[in-house]
């Protein structure tokens, strides 16, 4: 008799057994029968490769993976820094910030977005410009940094919460939105007071209303997930945080290790961390922005918890 | 052709996969590996996308090229390096800042330029350096990247992005333009001038390093495409570009607009994915 094979293997679909495959990474049920995911790109035939303390990396994706969004759909090409390209259909659009445009089309056209306070938020000086795109055509997006491309099919309903400017590119049924990330602490030097942002000043919220939607990010380096149980709680460095889901509440953490004292200034007498409290989805990315701390007394913070050692 | 980390041969009985090779379309022997003129992987799928771009070949690592009496070995994946082993009548010109290591024995002289005092690099002045063989030399870029092996037959002309062509061999004649027009210039986002390679009478070897990963496309006559104008990384001569402002319509923030290069065919159009990002006017 031949050996039974897991139903999620694809090749029992090759012997024609009437299956369903669930992907590891975004839980869509779908045939099987492609290489990779339809939803989220990730190949089938990978097993989810987990830490031994519980972090899982983002799945192989096979180099020009197709994802399937509206009747458009998404070739992502490339290792180093991915390329999402985009065949969009007459009728479905996306939007996405004005630099991670790559090339497009001639016919395809772009506008702004109206965003209501947009002015509030710069990057790197700029404005942040959304842009959108509306088919027919090809668009291609790309950052510039090596590092992971992340597909997040949402859900009606379903809404995540990402570090800001990571976002690479949404589908039209996605709405955006912002909020203060309330992760901050002061510090003094002499009269003058200095604010500081370990997480950025705000946060990008997705959510999916009423239809299904698409949503991309880049993250530098590797990815890595984790689901946190209620109550379990993991302290992440701040700059490192990627997105997590609207369950998990942050808190800023700072710690002292042995052997230093509040009169130490200098460089490394503390640590600052972001307290992730479950339940829920949390993410980070391995390749990260340094965090400039100038040494100086904290004089206010954001309801910091603190431990000296 | 005993390298460990390459692939078992085919089977004899196994369909023969391609003898061109679909990167430079030069011809192999049968089982080959590896292009022997560009060091593309034979024995792999062609990576083309749905939209047309053709993903540059991802070199093997130790893959070994031929030019002329010399020899080229890819080495390293995440930030490649071109080992150049030139044969004693060989040399080949590169800028000086992609320079790893060579031997000593190796001799150096600067390549003549008419102009050249004109353009600096970083506030020195541009130089192009010359290694002779025979001797060893060998270059690697300061980003993760992408080597582009493009060796050019002979009476071609191809157009790179400054600062971003890694070695070429003696055979190949360069030159540098000027990039025409102003926006070009300010918002084209590749600087004043663009290296320009051109083969006569003799094939020659070319090697660029791009950001990220690299994707070329094939532009038909009259066929335009728009790029980021830091994604450019080469186009034949044939290919024009020019940098057009692209107007973002808003009811509240009208005239923010961004520029982006117009390529139209014919010809091939190399882009890379990671790139410097210019402000909008």
């Amino acid at each position: 008799m031949s050996q039974e094979l897991p139903s999620s293997s694809p090749v029992a679909s090759a012997a024609g057994t009437p299956r369903t495959y669930t992907c590891s990474w975004c839980g869509l049920t779908s045939g099987g029968a492609d290489l990779s995911c339809p939803a989220c790109g990730a190949a089938v035939d990978v097993r989810s490769v987990v830490s031994k303390s519980g972090w899982t990396a983002l799945p192989g994706r096979r180099d020009m993976a197709k994802l399937q969004f509206g009747s458009s759909y998404c070739q992502i090409e490339g290792t180093y820094v991915p390329v999402a390209d985009m065949n969009l259909a007459a009728g479905d659009s996306v939007y996405f910030t004005h630099h991670v445009l790559l090339w497009k089309d001639p016919q395809v056209a772009v506008t702004s977005m109206g965003l209501k306070g947009a002015w509030k938020r710069m990057l790197a000086g700029m404005p942040l410009i959304m842009t959108q795109a509306a088919g027919p055509g090809h668009i291609a997006f790309s950052r510039d940094f090596p590092g992971e491309l992340i597909s997040l099919p949402l859900q009606p309903g379903q809404t995540v919460d990402v570090r800001e400017h990571l976002f690479m590119v949404a589908t039209s049924a996605v709405t955006y939105d912002w909020f203060q990330s309330n992760i901050w602490f002061t510090t003094k030097s002499g009269d003058e007071t200095e604010t500081h942002y370990p997480l950025g000043m705000y946060l990008d919220r997705f959510v999916a209303p009423a239809a299904p939607g698409l949503l991309l990010l880049h993250a530098g380096g590797n990815v890595f997930v984790r689901r946190l149980e209620p109550g379990q709680t993991i302290l992440v460095k701040p700059t490192a945080f990627l997105f997590k889901d609207t369950t998990v509440s942050m808190r800023l953490h700072i710690e002292r290790p042995a052997g230093t004292w509040r009169s130490w200034r200098s460089w490394g007498d503390r640590y600052f961390w972001l307290r992730l409290h479950g339940p829920g989805r949390v993410a980070v990315q391995s390749a990260f922005e340094p965090f400039e701390d100038n040494g100086r007394d904290i004089s206010s913070h954001s309801g910091a918890t603190q431990r000296q050692w | 052709m005993t390298d460990p980390h390459l692939p078992p041969p085919l089977s004899p009985d196994a369909p023969l996969v391609r003898l061109e090779c679909q990167w430079c379309k030069s011809m192999n022997e049968p089982g080959a590996l590896a292009c022997r003129t560009c060091g593309a992987p034979l024995d792999v799928k062609d990576m083309v996308s749905d939209s047309g771009w053709r993903e540059a070949p991802r070199i093997r690592d130790m893959t070994e090229i031929q030019f002329g009496a010399s020899t080229c070995q890819v080495e390293g994946e995440i930030v490649p390096v071109a080992e150049i082993n030139l044969g004693a009548a060989d040399s080949v010109f590169f800028e000086h800042h992609v320079l790893l290591w060579k031997d000593d024995t190796t001799r150096m002289s600067v390549l003549p330029l008419t102009g050249g005092v004109k353009r600096a690099l970083a506030g020195m002045p541009f130089v192009i350096s010359v290694a002779h063989g025979p001797g060893r030399v060998a270059f690697s870029r300061d980003a993760t990247g992408e080597l582009v092996v493009l060796p050019l037959h002979p009476g071609q002309e191809l157009d790179v992005r400054e600062h971003a062509f890694l070695l070429s061999s003696h055979t190949i004649d360069y030159t540098f333009i000027r990039i025409k027009g102003l926006r070009n210039i300010l918002f084209g986002g590749n600087g004043m001038f663009m290296d320009r390679f051109i083969t006569t009478s003799a094939p020659g070897l070319l090697v660029l390093h791009g950001y990220g990963n690299v994707f070329e496309r094939t532009l038909k006559p009259g066929e335009s495409l728009q790029v980021e104008p830091g994604a450019f990384l080469y186009k034949d001569a044939s290919v024009t570009m020019d940098v057009e402002p692209v107007k973002l319509t808003s009811g509240f923030f009208g005239g923010t607009s961004m520029n982006l290069a117009r390529m139209t065919g014919p010809g091939r159009v190399g882009i890379q994915s990671m790139y410097v990002h210019h402000t909008t006017d």
